[in-house]
């Protein structure tokens, strides 16, 4: 008991000391060079292994065919709400530890994380329309989804809206803590109300409610995502801060004014 | 292989790779559009204090 509680901190301790070295954005430049093309390979590797496993994946008795649709929208769904919950720890990184490249991770993210909500809205639409027959219901999931679309709209429109960099950090990390509320409402919907949305099948509490045959190239696609979006976000970083760089540059060559935006 | 349900599982796959390709090259072009710049501004002499 004690050498976990030990081993528990230790692990802390590392990453607070890791979060520290990576302060230094010269430093998190030289990482993402060297981190992206593993990431990328990983990441084809298992999109690969994920569409072989899915392919070849028996017809749903219920569902048929469509259960293809489920490799690619639940991950795009899954990543959608993950993504945010990067922005808000990175929101609260910019507020508590003013930590430099707290907002490089929000801004670089929000961009990704709208294109995955776009991804979950657009192939549940699809799966949607032979299933339930409507293309579109306002319930509770796909309602909350849509309102998560719009909070990354709103969120990416700020920050090209506030010019002044300290402020729009602020503003942004603020916003996102807000807009945070959404995740467990997205998470809860199907629990909380009535929804044509099916309820949790993979991530329920025990076993899950889900054959082998689809569980394992569901879980391989959720995985190949997940890595794809790390290595989105470590290339987006790299390209916010060139951007500061430039703004820097420009502001020093009389290009722009000290409030103004690249 | 997808049998009458192929007009909705191909669009699915089809809009999937679309908008990844297209964010992964928005991110890429952006980078270099960046590189170049700074390049450019570098050229002219004009460098930040870390770089000196």
């Amino acid at each position: 008991m004690i050498e976990n509680t030990k081993n528990n901190i230790g692990i802390w301790a590392r990453l607070g000391a890791w979060l520290t070295h990576m302060a230094n954005p010269t430093r998190f430049m030289r990482f993402a060079d060297r981190t992206i093309p593993y990431l990328a390979g990983l990441s084809l590797s298992l999109f690969a292994i994920g569409l072989y496993l899915g392919f070849t994946a028996p017809q749903d008795y219920q569902q048929g065919a469509t259960v293809q649709i489920m490799f690619v929208h639940v991950p795009s769904a899954w990543l959608a709400m993950m993504c945010f919950s990067v922005m808000a720890v990175s929101g609260i990184g910019t507020l508590v530890w003013r930590h430099p490249l707290a907002d490089v991770s929000l801004r670089a993210a929000a961009p990704i994380g709208l294109a995955f909500t776009f991804l979950a809205l657009v192939t549940g639409s699809l799966w949607g329309k032979p299933m339930w027959g409507a293309w579109w219901v306002w319930d509770a999931r796909l309602t909350s989804v849509f309102i998560l679309f719009l909070i990354y709209i709103g969120i990416i429109a700020l920050s090209r809206a506030i010019e002044e960099p300290t402020t729009a950090a602020r503003s942004l990390s603020v916003i996102t803590l807000v807009g945070w509320i959404i995740i467990p409402i997205i998470k809860f919907s199907v629990k909380w109300w009535n929804t044509l949305h099916q309820p949790a099948s993979v991530s329920k509490l025990g076993a899950p409610s889900m054959d082998a045959v689809f569980l394992y190239p569901l879980l391989t696609m959720a995985l190949a995502f997940t890595v794809l979006f790390f290595c989105l976000h470590f290339m987006n970083m790299r390209n916010e801060i060139l951007r500061r760089r430039l703004r820097v540059l420009k502001i020093k060559s009389g290009q722009l004014g000290k409030g103004s935006a690249v | 292989m997808f049998g009458d349900h192929a007009a909705y599982i191909v669009p699915s796959y089809l809009i999937s790779l679309l908008v990844m390709l297209g964010l992964i090259g928005w991110i890429r072009i952006t980078y270099s559009s960046h590189k170049k710049a700074l390049k450019a501004l570098e050229a002219k002499g004009i460098k930040r204090a870390s770089s000196k």
